[in-house]
């Protein structure tokens, strides 16, 4: 089935005709972002330009019931923007005006459709720093970043996308425009609704236009590599470093099985006879770094450290967290479908939760190798089978399923930055019990009655 | 009345495919994104089917069956696809793109589907006799034929429309043998929907032309490299580099060293990953200015600018824009196709700046041909006001259509 043809008319009455595709061919693109597996093909595709025009469309929307699904770059990995149930698929990368950078207030004002390696140039263009960079920030938008609060390699100093949004311009499903928050640190009138938009996946509202906190651009970074023989020595190291009154901008850790990918795939000349592999970083004055990266180093070393380089120039540095950013599609190269996950544990809990990802993958007869933020606890189990193995999906799909519990039953959660999307909604509940869930379910129904906005995702 | 899901397959592994293409290459694939950034049609369109990742969602529904070949968006995004591969360095997957583009026009462009400019210029490109007529012109060129371990490759971009490019390139390696019998590499037949007869003519051509072929043109270098082997050939700059034959002079304008950005050749920078050495090489002689977006594509890409003339134009325009911002007196190509596509693009806009091959300034910096001088083109005023009027409708056009 498809569109009646006076929707389609009145779509493109509303955004221009070019604006409003329903060809076969000009929809199958968007029929799947960034996560594997899921695939539906949406009934159409409408470019709008301005929060109008996104409001004439939900307000059509409601009227006549049809499914629309917000979306950015789609580079989200938990399906937060595949159509399931049909309908429109509202792209939003036409808007795009970087509306204000201000120095003053440290602050910018951003279209959602901006990317947000485009915010942080233009940010970086007048000495100050978007502090989230999520792994995709050369693709993805900042509207998708604040829906899907998108977490980075700098979360541990820095926090996640939500620690920076100071107000959202967001379209209700009911077409009313609202403007939650705005240019204000401290503004406590009413619920929070900025933060309830942020991380809501396209589920309550819209967003046409965010306003994110900006800071001073560091100085200097810098970057350390440790080698050690066991994660479970990597895990002891990253306490005592947080111990020691050190929080660095990075703190990523690599299995070994992780090293090995990545290494085929950059060159880098990591070593590949250890079984952990922690990439620490930090940024601020050049002799804070330098002291600081000192102390990680002799923290590493004390906790049986292997090896501790520093990282000797900006290229080397930077070459270095590319190959962290790099380390899901450098393991997709071992197989044809890559099953990636974000299961996030209380930080000393890490190595633990890593040998039990161990043990339920020998049990499942699935490979899965094993990176993350190491200070945040966040862990990216990656299962790497052939897309034809039918069988061996379904195993690495229960070797999952016992991973999230697993996480749950380490007071964890099932997801630390990818979101819930239609691909883990089915454990949802198991984290947040069923009262919750139906709080959730309320909060949706009050602010899409009609149940139009992403349905058969988070709040359905 | 409203739309329903009408395949969802969420949860389902992918059905066996039609054959059309090598499944090896198609599941590499991980729709991250990633190339998203670097597609010169992605940032003219916004629209995820015209991006690589969209392209290959769309060359997997023709495998699987979904869409067959007579869907519209099918048959226009195997063709408004510029072929420049600048999705695969970007790629941390290792999508080897641009061979999945010659198995998608293999198919979708075989027979009557094929651009009929496209099949006579492969036609063209096929009879020797004709390519030499075109190179008749600088038969003082050539040595005599004999056995030579290096050789250098006559393109046929280059025969026609540079006939004096390899008489520069014997200034600068008087040892190079140029045999006049040598045909097309088959670049422009790969890139056209002729896949396998492109590999057989470039086999051929390794065979009238043995030991290392040299070329001044990027993209045949990248064509013959991927099927006689990267050691057989080398493009002009990377010999330069490998055989260590250091420049010698400078090239000046007004008593200053001359300002050069350069442009490079995709498949040269893409498919075979050199652009460090003629950038050297222009350093060395002259001012070298970095340009942003001198890595990407001209929109010259091989027959491109023949076959879809506003397209092409639409992704020349700001990079021209860039180079008269960055206040250079010359753009160096190292593609003959490149550097009419620059020549066109610059004569039309009355530019000060003159576009000229690697070749040209390295010998004029050397005591030969002095390259032309940095004085506006002078077009006719009427024909000035005609090239601006079309420049403006196709700014219109993109912008109501769809513009970044």
């Amino acid at each position: 089935m498809s569109l009646d043809r006076a929707l389609v008319a009145e779509l493109q009455a509303i955004v221009g005709g070019e604006h409003v595709r329903t060809d076969r061919g000009d929809v199958e693109p968007y029929a799947r972002d960034a996560t594997p597996v899921f695939r539906a093909v949406p009934d159409a595709v409408v470019w709008p330009r301005t929060s109008e025009e996104v409001a004439a469309v939900l307000r059509l929307a409601t009227q006549r019931h049809v499914p629309v699904v917000p979306r950015g770059a789609g580079s989200n990995l938990c399906a937060a923007t595949v159509a399931e149930r049909g309908g429109i698929v509202l792209v939003l990368t036409r808007m795009n005006r970087i509306l204000e950078i201000s120095p003053d207030e440290l602050l910018a004002r951003v279209e959602a459709g901006v990317t947000t390696a485009a915010l942080a140039d233009a940010a970086a263009a007048k000495g100050l720093l978007y502090a989230p960079d999520p792994g995709s920030r050369t693709v993805s938008t900042v509207g998708g970043n604040v829906a899907t609060c998108a977490g980075g390699l700098r979360g541990l100093k820095y926090g996640v996308t939500r620690n920076y949004v100071l107000g959202a311009t967001a379209v209700l499903p009911t077409g009313e425009v609202i403007r939650s928050g705005g240019r204000l640190w401290k503004d406590v009138a009413g619920y929070d609704l900025t933060r309830l938009l942020t991380g809501s996946e396209g589920t309550l509202g819209v967003l046409t236009e965010v306003t994110v906190a900006l800071l001073p651009m560091p100085a200097t970074t810098n970057t350390g590599v440790a080698y050690f023989p066991t994660l479970a020595d990597a895990g002891r190291a990253v306490g005592a470093i947080i111990g020691d009154g050190i929080v660095p901008a990075t703190l990523e850790f690599l299995d070994a099985k992780c090293i090995g990918a990545v290494e085929e795939y950059a060159n880098l000349g990591l070593r590949l006879d250890a079984g952990a592999l922690l990439l620490f970083g930090d940024d601020g004055p050049a002799d804070v770094v330098d002291r600081n990266l000192g102390r990680i180093g002799e923290q590493c070393t004390a906790n049986g450290a292997m090896e501790v380089t520093l990282a000797e120039s900006v290229a080397r540095s930077e070459a270095l967290l590319t190959a962290r950013r790099c380390s899901l599609p450098a393991l997709s190269r071992l197989g044809t479908l890559t099953l990636l996950e974000d299961a996030t544990v209380p930080r000393p809990r890490l190595a633990e939760m890593v040998d039990r990802i161990d043990d339920i993958a020998d049990r499942y007869d699935v490979p899965i190798a094993t990176f993350g933020h190491a200070g945040d606890g966040n862990l990216h189990p990656t299962c790497v089978v052939d897309q034809r193995d039918e069988a061996a999906i379904d195993r690495a799909h229960k070797a999952f399923g016992d991973v999230f519990a697993a996480a749950i039953d380490m007071d964890g959660t099932i997801t630390g930055e990818h979101g819930v999307g239609a691909a883990k909604l089915p454990y949802l509940q198991a984290r947040l019990g069923a009262d919750q869930m139906a709080l959730l379910r309320r909060i949706k129904a009050a602010f899409d009655p009609a149940g139009i906005l992403n349905p058969g995702k988070l709040g359905s | 009345m409203t739309g329903h899901v009408e395949t969802n397959e969420a949860h389902r592994t992918s059905p066996p495919g039609r054959g059309i293409f090598d499944p090896q290459l198609l599941d590499r694939c991980i729709s991250c994104g990633f190339c998203l950034p670097a597609c010169p049609t992605y940032a003219v369109s916004q629209d995820e089917g015209s991006s690589p990742r969209g392209r290959i969602t769309l060359m997997r529904a023709l495998e699987t069956g979904r869409l067959d070949e007579d869907d519209p968006r099918l048959r226009e995004e195997s063709s408004f696809c510029l072929g420049c591969r600048a999705c695969e360095p970007v790629c941390p997957a290792g999508v080897q793109y641009g061979d999945l583009l010659e198995e998608w026009r293999d198919h979708q462009w075989r027979g009557r589907h094929r651009p009929p400019l496209a099949q006579v210029l492969m036609m063209v490109a096929e009879r020797t006799p004709l390519l030499r007529a075109m190179g008749v012109v600088r038969r003082h060129a050539r040595t005599a034929p004999r056995p030579a371990d290096t050789s250098l490759m006559l393109g046929c971009f280059e025969r026609g429309l540079y006939p004096g490019l390899s008489w520069t390139v014997r200034t600068l390696l008087p040892d190079i043998a140029v045999p006049a019998q040598q045909g097309c590499c088959g670049a422009l037949h790969a890139h056209n929907g002729e896949s396998e007869r492109g590999r057989e003519l470039a086999r051929r051509l390794g065979e009238e032309l043995p030991g290392v072929i040299v070329t001044t043109a990027g993209g045949c270098a990248a064509h013959l490299a991927g099927v006689l082997g990267r050691d057989r050939v080398h493009e002009l700059s990377e010999h330069l580099a490998k055989t260590g034959a250091a420049p010698v002079g400078e090239v000046t304008v007004d008593g200053r060293r001359a300002r050069v950005a350069i442009q490079d050749s995709c498949h040269l920078r893409n498919g075979l990953r050199v652009f460090a050495e003629p950038r050297a090489l222009i350093s060395t002689v002259a001012e070298f200015v970095p340009v942003t977006g001198d890595d990407s594509c001209c929109g010259s890409a091989g027959t491109y600018s023949l076959l879809r003339p506003r397209d092409s134009r639409r992704i020349l325009d700001p990079k021209l824009d860039a180079f008269e911002a960055a206040a250079v007196d010359y753009v160096v190509a190292v593609n003959p196709g490149c550097l009419r596509q620059l020549q066109t693009g610059l004569r039309r806009r009355g530019s000060a700046i003159r576009a000229v091959h690697l070749a040209d300034l390295l010998a004029a910096a050397a005591g030969g041909r002095p390259l032309p001088r940095g004085v506006p083109w002078r077009v006719p005023r009427i024909l000035t006001r005609l090239g601006r009027g079309s420049r403006q409708r196709g700014a219109a056009r993109s912008t109501d259509g769809w513009s970044a």
